[in-house]
């Protein structure tokens, strides 16, 4: 299954780009390619020129998946600008996320690893102009991202992995379901 | 009482601005409510040093400091918060430190639809309220005006009187709620207070005794204005008087000069402050041009009796009334008389970096570079300010 894994957060030592590019080696029976969205303004809606080009690709990169993963960081208990702002981008002339399954994930330096985040992220991914299905089932909350993974940028501890695997495995046959639709 | 009310959105067209703009027109006698706009703000961007946050970012935090309580007007984009405004609050609480803590906070919003916002709002209650924010956030009250393109007059006034009865309710209540936080610091803030507070006590010069009260009067009547850096590097101090060159508030006394300067001008403020500190200059100045005339801003090395360092001293006045007097021959019969008393001053030292400060309005007063060249010239000669002045153009 062909998937875009975006990493909520513009920063330059993501964790939660850190957890996408673990998932897209660990699950490497589907197609996962990771991206960045530090290219892309802050939404205006008088942008001059209307969409900026690193929206058009990737409006079109989600278009052509299957499914979508967001990873998200937690700024202030909601979601960091920079992932809102693609949000709306892609809620305004281009709608590529309508009936998208989307996985969400987040990494956070404290303990609840981004929950807050998260339920903010699903009620956005919910609304009209997103309009993507959200998956429900199991929370995938990564905490402690500082110390979280190891020096190859893989997820330390192993129950935590176990239980990625079985959050991942429901959220294909899920999309799975939703594609054939 | 002060209020910042920022317009939660960078859209050139924005309903939500219309409200804040009512609301600063409607509630005038009540309050001073300053519109700030957040669409010159760069987007975010946690990895980026204190030191090269744009003036934006300093003014924008700067009008939200100085202000008693901020006012958060907050569309609704897809079920949620603009980033725009997102954007604009992580500025505020990131780097280099929180200024809503504390702060009150209200929050309003319009929206073209009926729901007006409902959810957006709650929202930002939940951001201000979290541990990065910890601002004293408004409860109990909602202005969410929905349908708003029925909702205002062309005028910009809302229409519907149940709507303005709420909103009018809602603010007075956050002003009751601005004063009753403001009472509990007040006794940290007694410079807020227009007069002195021993009015009727002097201090002894050996030159004559001056009471509180005249001495706080001279400052705000003298033509130049006077800020103090203390010996530990804080904002001790600024003299009070209208029309002021440089706006100075006073929430920013005691803050470091870290604090209370743009980054981009930092590098500069501390080269002159160090070397008044190791005792290599006593002065330093900067002619330009500011808010439309000519200025000459210096900066002296403040010294115990004993030559040890009590801080720095900003002395900026206009110069434009000495220029004219000069241009129009007040000096021309006494220039010998003058001269005589003249001598001992401390002028040429700095003069060259100076000059080539001379054209930067709000940024650094001079380079490092400019600095030694300065020092190299004053040991050679002794120039004039004037002579300095004239090379700049
Ligand atoms: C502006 C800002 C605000 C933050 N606020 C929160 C927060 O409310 N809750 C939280 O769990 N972590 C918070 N953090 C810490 C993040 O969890 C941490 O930076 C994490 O690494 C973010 O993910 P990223 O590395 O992918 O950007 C905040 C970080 C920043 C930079
Ligand atoms: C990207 C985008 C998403 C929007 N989502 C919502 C929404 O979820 N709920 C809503 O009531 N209005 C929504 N609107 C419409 C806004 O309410 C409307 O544009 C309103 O005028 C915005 O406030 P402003 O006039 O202050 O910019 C959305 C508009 C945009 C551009």
């Amino acid at each position: 299954m062909k998937i875009t894994a975006i990493v909520g957060s513009n920063s330059k030592h993501s964790a939660n780009r850190k957890l996408l590019q673990f998932m897209s080696r660990h699950f490497d029976d589907q197609d996962i390619t990771v991206a960045d969205i530090d290219q892309v303004p802050m939404f205006n809606e008088n942008y001059p020129g209307g969409d900026p080009q690193p929206v058009i690709d990737l409006a079109q990169q989600i278009e052509q998946s299957n499914a979508v993963i967001i990873s998200c960081a937690e700024h202030a208990h909601t979601v960091a600008s920079s992932l809102k702002s693609v949000l709306e981008w892609l809620s305004y002339n281009l709608h590529p996320f309508a009936n998208k399954p989307v996985m969400i994930v987040s990494v956070s330096s404290f303990p609840q690893g981004g929950s807050r985040a998260q339920m903010t992220l699903r009620q956005i991914l919910n609304s009209p102009g997103v309009n993507a299905i959200a998956w429900q089932g199991d929370e995938f909350l990564l905490g402690n991202g500082d110390t979280a993974f190891n020096d190859h940028g893989d997820v330390k501890d192993e129950g935590t992995v176990k239980f990625l695997d079985k959050c991942f495995a429901e959220f294909i046959t899920f999309a799975e379901r939703n594609n054939a639709k | 009482m002060k209020f910042a009310a920022i317009v939660g959105t960078n859209a050139d067209f924005s309903y939500n601005r219309i409200l804040l703009q009512y609301m600063k027109k409607h509630f005038k006698q009540l309050a001073d409510i300053d519109v700030l706009e957040i669409n010159q703000l760069p987007a975010f961007d946690q990895d980026l040093p204190y030191e090269e946050q744009s003036m934006a970012v300093w003014q924008f935090k700067q009008a939200v400091k100085n202000a008693d309580g901020v006012i958060f007007s907050c569309p609704e984009y897809d079920h949620a918060i603009p980033a725009a405004l997102i954007s604009a609050i992580e500025w505020l609480f990131y780097n280099p430190k929180n200024i809503l803590e504390q702060k009150p906070t209200m929050v309003v919003g319009v929206s073209y639809g009926t729901q007006a916002t409902s959810r957006a709002q709650e929202q930002v209650r939940q951001i201000l309220a979290s541990p990065d924010c910890n601002a004293a956030v408004q409860a109990g009250h909602e202005v969410l005006v929905g349908k708003a393109a029925q909702s205002f007059n062309k005028d910009g006034n809302i229409t519907d009187q149940a709507a303005v009865a709420n909103l009018e309710e809602s603010f007075t209540s956050f002003v009751k709620l601005t004063d009753a936080l403001s009472k509990q610091t007040e006794e940290d803030n007694l410079m807020t207070l227009k007069q002195p507070f021993v009015n009727d006590a002097y201090i002894n010069f050996p030159t004559g005794r001056l009471s509180f009260k005249e001495a706080q009067q001279i400052f705000s009547t003298i033509p130049f204005e006077i800020d103090l850096i203390d010996r530990n590097d804080r904002f001790a101090w600024f003299s009070d008087k209208p029309n002021r060159e440089h706006v100075r508030h006073v929430n920013e006394i005691n803050e470091t000069v870290d604090e209370c300067h743009p980054p981009k001008a930092l590098p500069a403020v501390k080269a002159i402050i160090n070397s008044f500190k190791d005792g290599s200059r006593d002065m330093v100045e900067r002619p330009l041009i500011m808010h439309g005339h000519r200025t000459l801003i210096q900066y002296y090395a403040l010294r115990d009796v004993d030559g040890s360092y009590l801080g720095t001293i900003e002395f900026t006045g206009s110069v434009e009334h000495i220029i004219s007097l000069f241009e129009n021959g007040a000096f021309a019969d006494v220039t010998t008389g003058a001269s005589k008393h003249g001598d001992d001053a401390a002028t040429s030292e700095t003069s060259a970096d100076a000059t080539s400060a001379a054209s930067e309005e709000t940024g650094a007063p001079v380079d490092d570079a400019a600095d030694g060249a300065a020092k190299a010239k004053a040991d050679a000669d002794d120039t004039d300010a004037t002579t300095s002045a004239s090379k700049e153009d």
